[in-house]
């Protein structure tokens, strides 16, 4: 077996484009989906039932439903509904964030029910209005405890870009599979795009380990 | 713009049996990455370094990387450097169940190291050996309680299994993404897709939510 690095190194600035894509993608889908997280998990909570039951067929449906094919129906099928086409890394971010949301959604919700229902009651009794409580009682405290797994999802969001592939999104993997397929050199392209995918997930979940363990105390009630 | 909706319908029979296919790759990746968390697990426990090290390597390795990217490199790579020839369903199983078993050996390990030392103590005082205590003691209760978090994986998996059809395994999607480029009808086929996946994934996502209720824990 021989192993040959000249087809990555003869490609680099092609790929450290991609990455930079891959960063994009990441970053872009993980605020939207956290924005619309957020968002669904404090209605679900605090909105009263029927924007539970709405909203809760939303993060349900996400819950059933393969990122690749609310990709592949954001990027080919729903051009069609609307009439106008959108380009490959709008769908992308999108079809991600809207399925990152619904889980972020679930946190939120388990996080902020499990913050007890005395301290609203206390923060009513005191005087504060309902939003008011939530933003500076309930939603920091449940934000520490809710850390563990927003860590995870950010860390899926990151592994999950690499599906936006399929839609020819020019991210690391897409790229990827370009040069493996025009160099015939699949094992060291694919291997050193696993190492990068790698080098990019391992630290952020080993960091927000180390950032819970300092202030997990702060969530505790 | 007109639809044709009639055209799921004369493709309906393809499309059951790659909803079917979805279903069996998520029946047998389970039933490989049961055993094999259970196994990456104990190897974990390992008070040898040598063991341990490795097998927390490995988990990891597949939880820190994306899975399609998992799957190409396991069909491009085992094949082209290491002689080693696979079908495409193979191929497809053995990439999910490595993912998997990676994933569900984090959970295993989380229920054992959650039984208390004292029922380990109690059982050893019993006269139990080790392995005794482990089988008949710890394991059962960790079981318990890991079943929410099992059964959160299992749908992740059937979601997943989606991911094999850039190999050209013939399930749902692969089969959806195929008539989409037979029939030209975009629209129809990927939402009758979408609305299968639905029909399929959501009693799980809700039966998933159920488990979490009944088996959730508390001490």
């Amino acid at each position: 077996m021989d192993i040959n690095f000249q087809p990555i190194i003869d490609s680099w600035p092609f790929l450290a484009k991609a990455l930079r894509t891959t960063l994009l993608v990441s970053v872009l889908s993980t605020g939207l989906g956290f924005a619309i997280g957020v968002t669904v998990g404090i209605l679900r909570t605090y909105g009263g039932r029927i924007l539970d039951i709405l909203l809760g067929f939303y993060v349900d449906t996400m819950r059933a439903i393969p990122l690749l094919v609310v990709l592949v129906w954001a990027f080919f099928a729903f051009p069609l509904v609307v009439g106008y086409s959108i380009d490959a890394l709008t769908a992308g971010v999108v079809g991600l964030g809207i399925h990152l949301g619904a889980y972020v959604a679930e946190t939120v919700r388990a996080g902020l029910t499990s913050v007890r229902r005395n301290q609203m009651q206390a923060a009513l009794a005191l005087g504060m209005g309902r939003f008011q409580a939530i933003r500076t009682i309930i939603l920091p405290q449940a934000l520490i405890r809710m850390l563990p797994a927003l860590g995870s999802l950010l860390i899926i969001a990151i592994k999950d870009s690499a599906i936006a592939s399929v839609i020819a999104v020019p991210e690391l993997l897409r790229q990827t599979q370009i040069v493996a397929g025009k160099t015939f050199r699949p094992f060291e392209l694919y291997t050193a795009a696993m190492l990068v995918y790698f080098a990019l997930c391992y630290p952020v979940a080993r960091g927000i380990d180390r950032v819970y363990r300092r202030i997990a105390h702060l969530g505790s009630s | 713009m007109k639809f044709e909706w009639s055209v799921v319908w004369s493709s309906l029979p393809r499309l059951l049996d790659g909803a079917w296919m979805t279903i069996w790759l998520t029946v047998a990746t389970m039933a490989i990455a049961i055993p094999g968390g259970l196994l990456l697990a104990l190897l974990r426990l390992s008070p040898l370094k040598l063991i341990s090290g490795a097998a927390t390597a490995f988990v990891e390795f597949f939880r820190a990387t994306p899975l399609i990217l998992q799957i190409y490199w396991v069909y491009y790579v085992l094949p082209a450097y290491f002689d080693v020839q696979m079908s495409q369903l193979s191929t497809a199983i053995v990439g999910l169940a490595c993912n998997i078993s990676a994933f569900n050996s984090e959970t295993f390990r989380s229920g054992i190291v959650s039984i208390r030392q004292g029922q380990w103590n109690a059982g050893l005082a019993l006269g139990m050996a080790r392995w005794e205590v482990f089988l008949r003691i710890v394991l059962p209760q960790a079981l318990m309680r890991v079943l929410p978090a099992l059964a959160s994986t299992w749908v992740s998996l059937f979601k997943d299994t989606s991911l094999v059809s850039i190999i050209s395994v013939a399930e749902l999607s692969y089969v959806s993404l195929q008539l989409r480029a037979e029939t030209y009808r975009i629209l129809e086929v990927l939402t009758a897709m979408a609305v299968l996946y639905w029909l399929m994934g959501y009693p799980q996502a809700k039966l998933v939510d159920y488990i979490h209720r009944r088996y959730k824990v508390a001490e």
